[in-house]
C-alpha cells in the first residue's frame, strides 16, 4: 500500500508540478491540492491513465475567513483500491472554474448544486438555471455568511404558546442577584 | 406521420414516483423523447443545519436522508467522525453495526419488492413483502427503540447492546424470511408479467455505467462486480464470507435478479454475524457532546447501501460543530442525469418501473 | 419466449395457498401493538429527581424542549426549579435528552399514541401531564450509556510517605491537558453558582478553560473574587456538592479548575496584565478596613477598583487572615498567597501590618478618620475542651498551634500528639504534627463519616499515617510530675439516633474509660471572636449576639457607617463566605457613599 501510494504521488507530481500531496493517512487515502486550472487535466489523467474511474463525491467548503471556497473531488480506483482527494481553492468573490461533466456525466448534477448553493460558476455548464431552489433571490445559501437561522426567523414565525420558556443559567443568576459580566456571557451556554 | 409531442408531468405527487419529485417528460405517442427531472420538494438543507448542530446532535438528522434505509447513512457519518478523530470502535459494536446494516438492507429490498412490483401493477407482492418487512422492523424496535428511524449507530459504537434473546429472535426471523423468499420467487420472478415488463427495459450498457457513475446493484446488474463491502471493506465485512452477485444485461430484470440474490446474501451475513459476534464493550464513550471537538481536517466514509454508494464527507475546523458535512447519495447520480438519459425511447408506462429499479430516492438527492 | 408462458402464468397463482392462513396483522383498533422494551415513545420525567439543569433542552436539536416553572417546584439549592416541557410536535424521539440527563430522571416510555385536533395540546410537561408514564418507562439511561462523563480527571498528588517529609504542596495541580479534559465534562447548567456564597461565574470560567482560553477564565474569575488562587486550593467548594454530574458520577473538580486557571497567571504582574482591571478615578472617599483576611481584602480590592482610597489595619505581620495563619502551607503555599496580595496591593490598597486595633490604634480613631469602616476581624480565639488537666504543659489550641507554625515559630509537641475534633482545623493540626515527626491520633466524638472536615483532607491525613479514633469523648488530661501532658483519658461513645430526625448523638458509655499516652494535646473544637477593641459607645450601637456581629443583608451593622463580614458575621465560617461578605459590603459601601 505504501509503495503504491508513493508511486501514485510520483506520477502525479511528475505530470502536475503544482500538485501538493498529503500522505499522512493511515487508510487507503491520498490527497492532492492543485491550482484550479489543473483540475480538468488531473481528473482526466486520474481517470483515463491511472484507473481512478469512479467519482465518489464532489463538494465545496466555504473558508469564509480565508475568502476562499474549496472544491473537493474524491475519486476511487477499483483496481488499486485507493481513494484520492483532489482539492482546489477558488476566490470567493470570483468562484469560477471549468465545466467537468465531460469527464463524468453525473458531474453535471454536482455542478448545478455547487452553482446554486455555493455560487461556484462552471464555465460551459449546460443545465437549467434552477436545481433545488425555486425563485431564489438571495445569496448562495450554503455559504457560511448566509445565516439560515436568521433567515428562518425573518421569513417564518413561531407558534405561540412557548413564551414562558426560561434559560436555566439566567434564571439561577436572577434568583441570586449574580451579575454575569458581558465579556463572560459568550461562555454561558 | 410524425406524432405530436405532448408534455406530461409525472409527480411530484404520484404513486409511481419513489418520493416527492417530478419527471417532466415529452412523449410522442407513448414513447418518451425527452425527460427532465425536477427536484426541490424535499429540500431541508440538512447539511447547512448540521453546521449549527454539534457533532453529536448532527447524527439525529441523518436517518432522514433516506427513509427506507437510514442505517448506512448513520454508519458512514459515525465512521467518518471516527476516522477524523482516530476513535477506536469496539469489535462487538462493529458486528452489531453490520447486523444493523444487513437488516436494513433486507428491509429496504423488501420495500423495493413492493415498489418495483407496484410500479408494474402487481400489488400482492408489495403487501407480502411490506408485511414481512415488519418483522425486521420489530427487530429494529427491540434493538434500537425505533422502527423506521433508528438513530442507533453513533460515533464510538452503537447506543445499546443487544437485548437478551435478541440473537435467537434474529435467527428465527431469518429462517422465516428465507422461506418466504421462495414464495416471492413464485409470485414475482416466475411471473410472466414481471418478466415481460422488465426484460429489455431500461438498459444500461457497461461503458455507460462507468461513464455515468452508476453504483450499487444497478452497476452489478450491468455485469460489473463492484461492492464497497469487498472493495473498500469497513466494519467487519472483511471477516465475513459472502459473494457479490452480478448479472449481465443491464435491464430492470438484471437489477432485480441482483437484488434477489443479495437479500439471500444478507441472510447469510446475518447468520455469520450472530455466530461470530464477540462479547465485550459496545460503545467507546465520546466526551461531553457539548464540548466535543474534532481535530482539524476532513474525512470521507462510504457505505454500500441498497441504492449503491452512500458516503459522508465531513470537514472540521477544530470546533464543536462541523464546518461542513456533505452526504453523497447513490440516488444523486442515478436519479437525475442517468434517469433523464435512460428514459429516452422508453414507454411512458415504464417510467415508474425504471425509477424503482434505479433506487431513486428524492430525499437523498436534495437532502 | 412464447406469448403464452404456462409456468409463468400458473406460478403466481400459488399465492392462493395463502388463503386461510392466519394474517400477520393485528386488528387495530381492537388491539394496539405492545411496544418493545426499549421503545422510544413519549417522555416521562421524574419531577422530584429532576434538578432542572436544562441539559435536555440544550442537546435537543429540534428546539423541542423548554425549561419552565411548574407549580410545586420552586427551586432550591442544587435545583433550578425549572422542568422540561416537550413540544411533541417538534420532537423526533432521538432520545439524546435521555442520554445526557445527568440524574436519569428523564426517560421515554412505551406510550406512543396521542391524537388531538388541538395543536397546542402537544406541549407536554413530562411527569406532570403523564404521571402514569412512570409505569411505562422503556428507554432510559444508565451510568453505562450516559453521555455525561462521570469520572473526574484524577488530581496528581505527592505520595503519602513523601508528603510528611516536608511542607511541600501536596496537590500538584492539573496540567493543561488534564484541565481541558476536566473542564470539558461541564454541562454549564450553573446550579453550582447558586450554592457558592459568592456566586462565582463557574460555568463561564470552566467553559473558557475548556475552550482553551485561560486568560478569559482568569478575567471571569477575578470579576468577583480577588483571592481565587487561595480558593482554588482550599475552598470548601460547596459548588461541587450540587454539581449535576455528581448525581451519578464525580462532581466537576471546580476548585481544581479555578486553581489551574489562576496558576497560569504566575506572578502578580502577570495577573495584573491578564485581568487588566478598569480602575476608576479616585473619588476622594476613604474606607478603613480592620483585618486583612479574605473579607477585608475583598472589600478593599473592589472598593479600590471603584476609586476609593482604602486602608487596611492588620494586627499580624502578613495579610491573609485565617488563610495565612490557619491553613498549613502544604495546602496553601505562602508564595501563592503573597502573589495574590501583591496583586491586590498593586491596584492601590494600602495595608498597615502589625497594627492591632484597640492597641496600636483605637477603633474610634478609625471610625472618625474614614467615610466608612469594614470589619473583617475573624475569630482569633478558640474554645477550650473544658476537661480536667487542660492547663498542662503541652496542652494547646490547635488553631494557636497552626498560627505559630505558620508564623515560623517552633512549638514543642513531643512525639505523641492527640488532636481533639473533626473539622478542618483538627485535620490540619494533625497533618502538620505528622510533618514534625510525631505520631498523631485524632479523637472525635462522632463517626468518621460525620466529620465536618473535607473528605479529601481526611483521606490525606489517613494516607499520611494519622490515626483516627472515632466515637471517643475526652474526659481528662493526665499530667506527669512536671505538670506536662502524660496521657489523655476518654470514654467510648455510642451513636444514639435523634428522635427528632437530626443527626445521631454520641453518648458516652459508662466504664469504657481508655487512656492513651500523649506528649501534646490539641483542642480543635471551634473558634470564637474577640471584640474587646470596640469602645463601649460602639459596642452598644454595633450589636453583637452569640459571639457574632448582627448585620443586615448589606453587611451593615447597627451603625450605618460600619460594615462587617467574615467569620465574625456568618455561620459558615469559610473563606468563600467571607469573600462574599466583603463583596456585598463593597457594593453597599459604594452605594452609600456615592448616594
Amino acid at each position: 500500500m505504501k509503495e503504491l501510494k508513493e508511486s501514485i504521488i510520483k506520477r502525479i507530481k511528475a505530470n502536475f508540478a503544482d500538485a501538493v500531496e498529503r500522505n499522512d493517512f493511515k487508510d487507503n487515502r491520498l490527497d492532492f491540492s492543485v491550482k484550479k486550472e489543473t483540475i480538468p487535466a488531473i481528473l482526466f489523467y486520474l481517470k483515463d491513465e491511472m484507473g481512478f474511474v469512479h467519482l465518489s463525491d464532489v463538494n465545496c467548503v466555504d473558508w469564509l475567513e480565508d475568502g476562499e471556497l474549496e472544491v473537493v473531488f474524491i475519486v476511487w480506483s477499483p483496481a488499486d483500491k485507493i481513494k484520492v482527494f483532489v482539492r482546489t481553492r477558488l476566490d470567493r468573490d470570483n468562484a469560477v472554474m471549468d465545466n467537468l461533466d465531460m469527464i463524468w456525466r453525473q458531474m453535471n448534477t454536482y455542478e448545478r448544486e455547487l452553482r446554486e448553493m455555493f455560487g461556484v460558476q462552471f464555465t460551459g455548464l449546460e443545465a437549467p438555471e434552477e436545481f433545488i431552489l425555486e425563485d431564489w433571490q438571495g445569496p448562495p445559501p450554503f455559504r457560511r455568511d448566509f445565516d439560515s437561522a436568521a433567515y428562518a426567523e425573518k421569513t417564518f414565525w413561531h407558534r405561540p404558546g412557548r413564551e414562558d420558556a426560561q434559560d436555566v443559567r439566567e434564571s439561577i443568576a436572577d434568583r441570586d442577584g449574580e451579575e454575569i459580566p458581558d465579556f463572560a456571557k459568550k461562555y454561558s451556554r | 406521420m410524425r406524432e405530436k409531442a405532448t408534455t406530461l408531468y409525472i409527480g411530484p405527487q404520484h404513486p409511481g414516483i419513489t418520493g416527492n419529485m417530478m419527471v417532466k417528460v415529452q412523449v410522442e405517442g407513448d414513447t418518451i423523447v425527452k425527460a427532465r427531472t425536477e427536484v426541490g420538494y424535499l429540500h431541508r438543507a440538512f447539511e447547512k443545519l448540521q453546521e449549527s448542530r454539534n457533532w453529536l446532535q448532527s447524527f439525529t438528522l441523518l436517518c432522514r436522508f433516506c427513509v427506507p434505509e437510514p442505517d448506512p447513512v448513520e454508519e458512514s457519518y459515525a465512521r467518518a467522525v471516527e476516522l477524523l478523530e482516530g476513535r477506536e470502535v469496539p469489535e462487538r459494536a462493529k458486528y452489531i453495526r453490520v447486523l444493523m446494516l444487513e437488516l436494513a438492507r433486507m428491509a429496504s429490498y423488501m420495500l423495493w419488492y413492493g415498489g418495483q412490483n407496484g410500479s408494474l401493477g402487481l400489488y400482492t407482492m408489495g403487501q407480502w413483502s411490506v408485511g414481512d418487512r415488519n418483522y425486521i422492523l420489530d427487530l429494529f424496535e427491540e434493538l434500537t427503540g425505533g422502527r423506521v428511524y433508528h438513530m442507533y449507530i453513533w460515533p464510538g459504537g452503537v447506543r445499546r447492546d443487544l437485548p437478551d434473546g435478541f440473537a435467537d429472535k434474529v435467527l428465527r426471523t431469518m429462517d422465516y424470511l428465507e422461506k418466504r423468499l421462495k414464495d416471492y420467487d413464485d409470485l414475482m420472478f416466475e411471473n410472466t408479467i414481471f418478466q415481460k415488463r422488465t426484460q429489455g427495459v431500461g438498459i444500461i450498457s457497461k461503458e455507460k455505467a462507468v461513464e455515468w457513475g452508476v453504483v450499487g446493484p444497478v452497476l452489478r446488474g450491468c455485469g460489473i462486480k463492484s461492492d464497497i463491502r469487498i472493495d473498500d471493506p469497513y466494519e467487519v465485512y472483511d471477516k465475513l464470507d459472502f459473494i457479490v452477485p452480478t448479472q449481465e444485461g443491464g435491464d430492470i430484470w438484471a437489477r432485480a435478479l441482483v437484488r434477489r440474490q443479495e437479500i439471500r446474501q444478507s441472510i447469510r451475513i446475518i447468520r455469520q454475524v450472530i455466530e461470530k459476534m464477540p462479547s465485550g464493550e459496545f460503545y467507546n464513550r465520546i466526551p461531553n457532546p457539548h464540548k466535543w471537538t474534532l481535530p482539524k481536517g476532513d474525512a470521507y466514509a462510504r457505505t454500500e447501501a441498497t441504492r449503491g454508494e452512500v458516503g459522508m464527507y465531513i470537514v472540521s475546523d477544530g470546533s464543536t460543530h462541523p464546518r461542513r458535512t456533505h452526504f453523497r447519495g447513490a440516488a444523486y447520480v442515478h436519479g437525475i442525469t442517468l434517469l433523464e438519459d435512460l428514459l429516452i425511447g422508453e414507454n411512458v408506462a415504464d417510467i415508474s418501473a425504471i425509477m424503482n429499479s434505479l433506487g431513486t430516492c428524492p430525499p437523498e438527492i436534495e437532502r | 419466449m412464447s406469448f403464452f408462458d404456462l409456468n409463468g402464468t400458473l406460478k403466481p397463482l400459488t399465492a392462493l395457498k395463502q388463503f386461510g392462513k392466519k394474517p400477520h396483522t393485528i386488528s387495530y383498533p381492537k388491539e394496539s401493538k405492545e411496544a418493545a422494551d426499549r421503545y422510544r415513545g413519549l417522555h416521562f420525567n421524574d419531577l422530584d429527581e429532576c434538578i432542572g439543569c436544562g441539559n435536555c433542552s440544550t442537546i435537543c436539536q429540534n428546539a423541542a424542549i423548554d425549561m419552565i416553572h411548574i407549580e410545586g417546584h420552586d427551586g432550591k439549592k442544587g435545583d433550578s426549579g425549572l422542568r422540561p416541557r416537550v413540544d411533541n410536535g417538534r420532537c423526533c424521539w432521538c432520545a439524546l435528552c435521555v442520554e445526557v440527563c445527568p440524574t436519569g430522571s428523564l426517560s421515554l416510555t412505551k406510550d406512543y399514541l396521542y391524537v388531538s385536533e388541538d395543536p397546542d395540546s402537544f406541549l407536554w410537561t413530562p411527569g406532570k401531564d403523564n404521571p402514569e408514564g412512570k409505569e411505562q418507562i422503556s428507554f432510559f439511561s444508565t451510568e453505562e450509556t450516559s453521555l455525561n462523563v462521570l469520572d473526574r480527571v484524577p488530581m496528581p498528588e505527592l505520595e503519602g510517605k513523601e508528603r510528611v517529609k516536608s511542607f511541600a504542596e501536596v496537590v500538584l495541580g492539573y496540567n493543561e491537558a488534564e484541565a481541558r479534559a476536566e473542564a470539558s465534562r461541564c454541562i454549564s447548567c450553573g446550579l453550582c453558582t447558586e450554592v457558592c456564597p459568592e456566586h462565582m461565574h463557574i460555568p463561564e470560567y470552566i467553559n473558557a478553560i475548556a475552550a482553551g482560553n485561560d486568560a478569559d477564565a482568569v478575567r471571569i474569575i477575578y470579576d468577583n473574587n480577588p483571592l481565587p488562587e487561595m480558593c482554588g486550593k482550599v475552598c470548601t467548594r460547596r459548588c461541587e456538592d450540587v454539581c449535576a454530574i455528581a448525581s451519578r458520577g464525580e462532581a466537576l473538580a471546580i476548585r481544581w479548575l479555578k486553581r489551574y486557571a489562576t496558576e497560569t497567571a504566575v506572578t502578580a504582574d502577570i495577573t495584573r496584565e491578564i485581568v487588566n482591571p478598569e480602575i476608576r478615578e479616585a473619588n476622594g472617599k476613604t474606607v478603613g478596613i480592620i483585618g486583612a483576611g479574605p473579607s477585608g481584602l475583598t472589600a478593599a480590592y473592589y472598593l479600590a477598583l471603584r476609586g476609593y482610597d482604602v486602608t487596611i489595619y492588620e494586627s499580624s505581620a502578613k495579610a491573609g487572615g485565617a488563610t495565612m495563619y490557619g491553613i498549613p502551607k502544604y495546602r496553601l503555599p505562602i508564595e501563592s498567597l503573597d502573589k495574590q496580595i501583591d496583586y491586590i496591593k498593586s491596584i492601590g490598597v494600602k495595608i498597615n501590618f502589625n497594627t492591632k486595633v484597640g492597641k496600636d490604634i483605637s477603633f474610634k480613631e478609625i471610625y472618625n478618620k474614614f467615610d466608612a469602616v469594614f470589619m473583617g476581624v475573624g475569630f482569633p480565639d478558640a474554645w477550650s475542651l473544658g476537661v480536667d488537666g487542660e492547663d498542662a504543659k503541652g496542652s494547646m489550641q490547635a488553631f494557636r498551634y497552626l498560627y505559630m507554625i505558620n508564623s515560623g515559630d517552633k512549638v514543642d509537641i513531643g512525639d505523641k500528639v492527640i488532636v481533639v475534633g473533626g473539622g478542618n482545623v483538627a485535620i490540619d493540626a494533625a497533618r502538620v504534627s505528622r510533618r514534625f515527626g510525631a505520631d498523631v491520633t485524632i479523637l472525635y466524638r462522632r463517626r468518621v463519616e460525620d466529620m465536618p472536615a473535607d473528605w479529601e483532607e481526611i483521606e490525606g491525613a489517613e494516607d499520611e499515617g494519622v490515626h483516627i479514633i472515632p466515637q471517643g469523648i475526652p474526659i481528662k488530661v493526665h499530667k506527669d510530675e512536671n505538670g506536662h501532658v502524660k496521657s489523655v483519658e476518654y470514654l467510648k461513645a455510642e451513636m444514639v439516633p435523634d428522635p427528632k430526625g437530626g443527626r445521631p448523638k454520641p453518648v458516652a458509655i459508662e466504664g469504657s474509660n481508655t487512656i492513651i499516652e500523649a506528649t501534646a494535646v490539641m483542642a480543635a473544637i471551634g473558634q470564637m471572636g474577640d471584640y474587646s477593641f470596640l469602645e463601649k459607645e460602639f459596642e452598644d450601637k454595633i450589636k453583637i449576639e452569640r459571639g457574632r456581629f448582627i448585620v443586615n443583608e448589606k453587611q451593615q451593622t447597627g451603625d450605618p457607617k460600619v460594615f462587617a463580614g467574615g467569620d465574625a458575621v456568618n455561620r459558615t465560617a469559610d473563606a468563600i463566605s467571607a469573600i462574599a461578605d466583603g463583596f456585598r459590603a463593597c457594593k453597599a459601601i459604594d452605594e452609600m457613599l456615592s448616594a
